[in-house]
């Protein structure tokens, strides 16, 4: 768990950097249908179509928006969660694996309540925010921990 | 699992962050084995009681519960 894994604590500021940013695009992404005209994307002669092609190679057209979105979102995500902490430790490290099975249950249980609670496009967008939910919420629960343990232990030493 | 570290440390008259430091690990760590929240590994254990020149088990004792 030490070098496992595990990038150099400076990787967390890049991933902070990344993700926020790319967060609120995708917000926007979901509900308010944004996208960037220069990501657009259209083969010569190609009309524009609801059923497009299935692959990269195939496709007519496409606004590459959210593909780039996702691809941010996920790498920041990724940066943030993998980073060593300055001061990691065996007890960090447990706190780590701890927050990674508390993130992915959390998460399959809110899917299951999703798939019996929600339909059509409602569910699309709720499977679009899942792709980024386990590592949001593995993120804010070992963040969480550890700065309300920071904060604790400074008023604490003797 | 019981300790006296708060007691190793008095004799020592060292602060938690200095116990931290020369046994490589947080604060916070130190902080939470005092405290009986968290367990040590073999190793972290060994190197306290290689600071505070001790045994082991003059350190840590197992509790009924363990």
């Amino acid at each position: 768990m030490f070098t496992k894994f595990l990038l150099p604590p400076a990787a967390a500021r890049i991933g902070w950097w990344l993700s926020i940013p790319s967060l609120v695009l995708m917000f926007a992404v979901i509900h308010y249908d944004f996208h960037f005209e220069f990501l657009e994307f259209s083969r010569a002669g190609a009309d524009q179509k609801f059923f497009d092609e299935d692959f990269l190679w195939t496709l007519k057209s496409n606004n590459f928006t959210d593909e780039i979105g996702t691809i941010l979102l996920l790498s920041g995500l990724i940066l943030i969660s993998f980073a060593r902490q300055p001061d990691e430790d065996e007890r960090i490290a447990q706190i780590r694996l701890e927050s990674l099975l508390w993130a992915v249950l959390i998460n399959t249980l809110l899917i299951i309540l999703c798939t019996i609670l929600f339909y059509q496009i409602l569910f699309l967008q709720v499977m679009a925010y899942n792709i980024a939910t386990t590592l949001l919420l593995f993120v804010t629960r070992f963040h969480g921990i550890l700065y309300f343990e920071r904060r604790k232990s400074v008023s604490h030493d003797e | 699992m019981m300790n006296n570290i708060r007691v190793e440390r008095a004799i020592l008259n060292i602060t938690q962050a200095e116990l931290a430091e020369r046994v490589g690990v947080s604060r916070q760590t130190i902080h939470a084995i005092e405290n009986n929240k968290y367990v040590p590994s073999t190793i972290l254990a060994l190197k306290m009681a290689q600071v505070f020149n001790k045994p082991v088990e003059q350190i840590f004792r197992l509790e009924s519960t363990d």
